[in-house]
């Protein structure tokens, strides 16, 4: 345990800390994110017991953002586990099969992953309405592509190695070849790469809530909060700069420690 | 006074001193060779002085009547692109990718700044180094070219602006066998010619023991002898230099005495291995073509080949890790089918040995798991305690202790990893063992003592050996017999003697000539 | 080199195909429709309008008619904006999301090689430390953060730039590319970086250092080239980022290209104006890549064999 926490970088610090706030918070303030204050909208920062002042129809700010990063990672570390269980799958069957069943795999990858990808699933938001679970899925289909194709390609190097061969030759079982040689072998980039995912999947989140096709009221994520920021930033720019400069630390972080476990596993 | 004289240099990187008290020096039109293990030290005092390493030398290093190291930056970058010349190891990535050959060869002649050559003058330059069609090579990038005629091509660059220093780090340890004698005579010719002084470098006494005049062999940082090379061949003074020329098999020495065989083992009949072109690309590559061996009991077949003639594709197949696509493998007379259809007693009769042996052990395990793991599958019969002791008797027979046994490979030297691979493979007690290259990726020292250990376990535990390799010198320490390939076809095959005494095919000659 | 262009074109259609008729079904196959307005119309003006509109045939007749439509260049009227074609709109669309697109690659790859380039030659200093914390923090810049906020900060507390519509000059373009192109150029930082850390320890930078070059033609002459081509084969899902970004900018700053009409098209169920749109990308994005193929053949003459 010890050994895991040193091996914590401080961005993963500060990530971890912002996620046990957003948790803490709401049990601790005096308001919930949808509740009004009818005495104080566009309340300024330090007023009273609002921290950080209300929104244009009085909600307190720190309320909402505790809650809209709670929403934000949730979903974001949902679909980037989706991504890994999709990308893994696709990624070692083709890496692992090989031959004309890859080739057809992965042009399959190329091709989606040159497509404007992002269009199709605003399509499905629009169409099929906007739940939580669809953006689940929506952002899953995106982002399991580059998992698939790490994976196949460290899968594909893994299977050349002498000592896969060698299991071969002691008698072990395909089955376990995977689980005990190729797995533990992989397991090291493609938690780097789960690291990188997630931000990409706050990045599309907020994006698709931003548009107002994710996440919908009354639940809030930092999309949302950016999008109502934006609309009042002329009246109150702290509505935008406060969820806008959380999101941005967020995704910095992540980004910093993802690319650090890379550079460490590749 | 020679042309090149190093005095007593030392080298040191981030402030560890790696290399001391070196003396080189080179004559104009003779060649200077540099021996030693990777790690020695030998490369770094060849390209420190010439600033193409991280290191800093210190000493006194003349070229020319000049001192390097008191020259500045001005004249040390006039010094090397005047008088050197530099020929690398690894011809397929010496070159720029996107240079055609002409621009490169141009740059080349322009470093010493005469005026630039026209097409002609370039086009015979690559002729000089036997590359055919040279006019049509300008126009071509370099990886349209094989390896050894990009090795060709650097030579031309090296020489290009008439230097008077040719430095050649391992000029032909990336080629095949084959090709090794041809570029070494080459250098030789251009040597004469143009009266150049050399300097070569070298892991392999056989490869150099035939061009160079003076030997220095070097070990740890340090120069352990350094003698004219007729004198150190014949009576090297010191310990290191004796064993060094002992691991050094050459087709001269007297046949080894080798063990009796038995009855037949293993035995191919028309193995054809045939793989689809990559890509969606039609076609197809005919790896092994109607390939027909035997082994016996306790016989040691070599089979000898370039790079790409499938020996390591048959190997494989043979030993039901890899592909065949027809042709029948029978096991005492019995059949014994492809790769997934073998069963585990099958399996326990053949076990591969590999040429990387720090690739051929899983990272993450430790070692005890990794000897037991055939013993698991292939002998489920055996309870935990016995196998724990079978682990560390496999462990001694390959002359390493039970503190082994939860190092991870990380820890392991080239040698130590081969001797764990080697353990691994005999502790289910295998009748053959298919070793693809196993002794070409370690140094000479460690690659003879793997190649001894062998040899015991061949006549202790009366295991038949295939040995996979392009050196048919050191095949010849133990293999009773050999079958060469070339392109998939076995061109000869016979009892090792008669084959080398009397080479039918081409490609054995050739072999057997660069021997 | 011209059979890797010609057979990447004969994957293009099939592709094309099938993004166009993915659209077409997944539109079709959704609740509601485009005359689902606030007061439901009688049924038989729907059924007119369906008539009218080719909307009561069998779906596989309608796709085949909209792709033999399309294959002549026509896009079909727009269900909502009733008095234009998909042709029309996306004549008026195209232009400034191409320009804000092309402007923006243009400018990150500038500044991303540049910068990239900068930190290599500095490898270990101060500057390549500061240079690739920027390149991080700026690839996790979302456009729709950095939109919003320059427009705060320039337009509403500077007043230096307009803060929406196209305006006159070219002033209004300097923000919605800027946040364009942030992000884009952190990431080709980056790669450059990397890149040209791999390239200069290979051998054949070394044999150029034998030669006595002097170090900056070994930069640009033996080690820039290879060291772009991670950057190339970036320069696809870069393009698919950008159109993505720009239905962002073209909200944020209120401006009248491709990306708002998709926005509007699709909440509105307007099908002809969102599978206009989605093939336009689509082709954009394929034709993007051929290019990112042609400079990957340039960069590395080993691909033109591929």
């Amino acid at each position: 345990m010890r050994r895991l926490l040193n091996r914590v970088h401080w961005p993963l610090w500060v990530v971890l800390v912002l996620i046990a706030l957003a948790l803490i918070l709401p049990l601790v303030s005096p308001w919930t994110y949808d509740q009004i204050d009818w005495e104080a909208v566009r309340a300024p920062a330090f007023s009273g017991s609002h921290i950080f002042g209300t929104d244009e129809i009085g909600r307190d700010r720190l309320a909402r953002l505790a809650a809209g990063t709670q929403v934000t990672l949730m979903v974001a570390i949902a679909a980037a586990l989706v991504s890994l269980v999709v990308g893994i799958a696709w990624g070692a069957t083709a890496g692992w099969v090989g031959g004309k069943v890859d080739e057809a795999m992965m042009r399959f990858v190329d091709a989606l992953y040159a497509l404007p990808f992002m269009f199709i699933v605003i399509l499905l938001m629009v169409i099929f309405g906007r739940s939580i679970l669809l953006v689940f899925i929506g952002i899953g289909l995106v982002e399991w592509l580059t998992m698939a194709r790490v994976v196949r390609g460290q899968v594909m190097a893994l299977k050349q190695r002498p000592f896969i061969l060698a299991a071969e030759a002691a008698g072990t079982p395909p089955r376990t070849i995977i689980l005990k040689h190729v797995l533990p072998n992989i397991a090291g980039v493609a938690l780097a790469y789960l690291m990188l995912t997630v931000p990409q999947v706050v990045m599309v989140e907020s994006f698709l809530s931003f548009l107002g096709l994710g996440v919908q009221e009354p639940l809030t994520s930092l999309g949302i909060l950016v999008k109502e920021g934006a609309d009042d930033m002329d009246m109150t720019p702290l509505g935008l700069l406060l969820p806008g400069g959380l999101l941005v630390i967020i995704l910095v972080c992540l980004t910093i420690e993802g690319e650090r476990l890379r550079d460490i596993f590749s | 006074m020679s042309l090149y004289e190093i005095r007593d240099m030392a080298i040191q990187i981030d402030g560890r001193q790696l290399v001391e008290g070196v003396n080189i020096s080179v004559e104009a039109g003779k060649c200077t060779a540099i021996i030693g293990a990777s790690g020695s030290g030998k490369s770094l005092s060849c390209l420190t002085p010439f600033g193409l390493t991280p290191g800093k030398a210190v000493g006194s290093i003349k070229l020319d009547g000049i001192d390097l190291l008191k020259a500045n930056a001005h004249q040390q970058m006039k010094l090397r692109s005047h008088l050197t010349g530099f020929v690398f190891q690894q011809p397929l990535t010496a070159l720029t990718p996107h240079l055609t050959i002409g621009a490169q060869l141009k740059e080349a002649a322009a470093q010493a700044g005469p005026p630039a050559l026209s097409r002609h003058d370039l086009a015979q330059k690559l002729e000089r180094v036997g590359l055919s069609r040279a006019d049509e090579r300008l126009d071509q990038f370099p990886h349209r070219l094989s390896g050894g005629e990009r090795q060709r091509v650097m030579i031309a660059a090296a020489i290009a602006h008439k230097p008077k220093l040719l430095i050649a780090d391992e000029p032909t340890s990336a080629l095949d066998a084959s090709l090794r004698g041809e570029i070494m005579t080459l250098l030789d010719d251009l040597r004469e010619e143009q009266r150049l002084a050399m300097l070569l470098v070298s892991h392999d006494l056989a490869s150099v023991e035939n061009h160079a005049d003076h030997l220095i062999v070097m070990e740890e940082g340090r120069v352990v002898e350094s003698s004219p090379t007729a004198d150190l061949i014949a009576c090297p003074k010191k310990d290191y230099t004796k064993r060094l020329i002992a691991a050094t098999p050459r087709l001269y020495e007297p046949p080894p005495d080798l063990p009796a065989t038995g009855h037949v083992l293993i035995d191919t009949k028309d193995v054809n291995i045939v793989f689809p072109k990559p890509g969606w690309r039609r076609g197809k590559i005919e790896a092994v073509v109607d390939a027909s061996l035997t082994v016996r009991k306790g016989e040691a077949l070599a089979i000898v080949g370039g790079s790409g003639s499938g020996k390591s594709t048959l190997g494989r197949a043979i030993a039901g890790i890899g592909p065949l696509t027809s042709g029948v493998i029978s096991w005492r007379g019995e059949h014994l089918p492809e790769r997934r259809d073998r069963n585990l007693a099958m399996r326990a009769l053949i076990q591969p040995v590999f040429q990387d042996p720090v690739a051929s052990l899983d990272p993450q395990w430790k070692l005890r798991d990794i000897i037991s793991e055939p013993l698991k599958n292939l002998r489920p019969d055996i309870n935990q305690q016995t196998r724990e002791e079978m682990v560390l008797k496999a462990l001694y027979d390959v002359k390493l202790g039970e503190e082994y046994l939860d190092r991870k490979p990380a820890s392991l030297s080239g040698g130590q990893a081969q001797r764990v691979a080697i353990a691994r493979a005999i502790i289910a007690g295998p009748e053959l063992l298919v070793l693809d290259e196993a002794t070409s990726a370690l140094d000479p020292l460690v690659g003879s003592s793997i190649l001894q250990l062998l040899a015991e376990l061949q006549r202790s535990k009366e295991i038949s050996l295939i040995l996979i390799t392009h050196d048919i010198a050191s095949a010849r320490r133990i293999c009773h017999r050999i079958a060469v390939l070339d392109e998939g076809h076995i061109v000869e095959i016979g009892e090792m003697e008669t084959v080398i005494g009397n080479p039918q095919a081409v490609a054995t000659q050739k072999l057997v000539a660069a021997s | 080199m011209l059979a890797l262009v010609a057979r990447r074109l004969m994957t293009a259609i099939p592709t094309l195909l099938a993004i166009i008729l993915t659209s077409f079904f997944l539109m079709r196959l959704a609740p509601g429709g485009p005359f689902d307005g606030e007061r439901p119309l009688p049924p038989e003006t729907q059924a007119a309008l369906q008539t009218a509109y080719g909307l009561d045939k069998p779906l596989w007749e309608q796709a085949w008619l909209y792709i033999s439509r399309l294959a002549q260049g026509d896009f079909g009227p727009s269900l909502v904006y009733r008095d234009f074609t998909v042709s029309e709109l996306v004549a008026q669309g195209l232009p400034i999301s191409l320009t804000l697109g092309g402007l923006a690659i243009a400018l990150a790859l500038l500044i991303g090689v540049s910068a990239g380039l900068f930190a290599a030659v500095r490898a270990g200093k101060a500057a390549d430390k500061t240079i690739m914390m920027l390149a991080t923090v700026a690839t996790a810049l979302p456009t729709f953060v950095t939109g919003p906020a320059l427009a705060l900060l320039f337009g509403l507390w500077l007043g230096l730039l307009p803060v929406s519509g196209t305006g006159e000059g070219w002033s209004w373009l300097i923000m919605p590319v800027v946040a364009l192109a942030l992000p884009v150029s952190g990431a080709i930082a980056k790669l450059t970086r990397a890149g040209l850390a791999t390239v200069l320890k290979q051998d054949h930078i070394r044999t150029a250092r034998a030669r006595g070059l002097p170090e900056t033609k070994i930069l640009f002459k033996h080690g820039l080239r290879p060291a772009l081509v991670p950057v190339a084969s970036y320069l696809g899902p870069a393009a698919a980022g950008l159109l993505t970004g720009a239905v962002v900018v073209e909200t944020v700053f209120g401006l009248p290209g491709l990306g708002r009409y998709f926005v509007q098209g699709a909440l509105n169920r307007d099908y002809p104006l969102v599978l206009g749109v989605v093939t336009l990308y689509a082709t954009l994005i394929i034709l993007f890549n051929l290019f990112a193929d042609l400079i990957y053949g340039w960069l590395d003459p080993r691909m033109r064999d591929g």
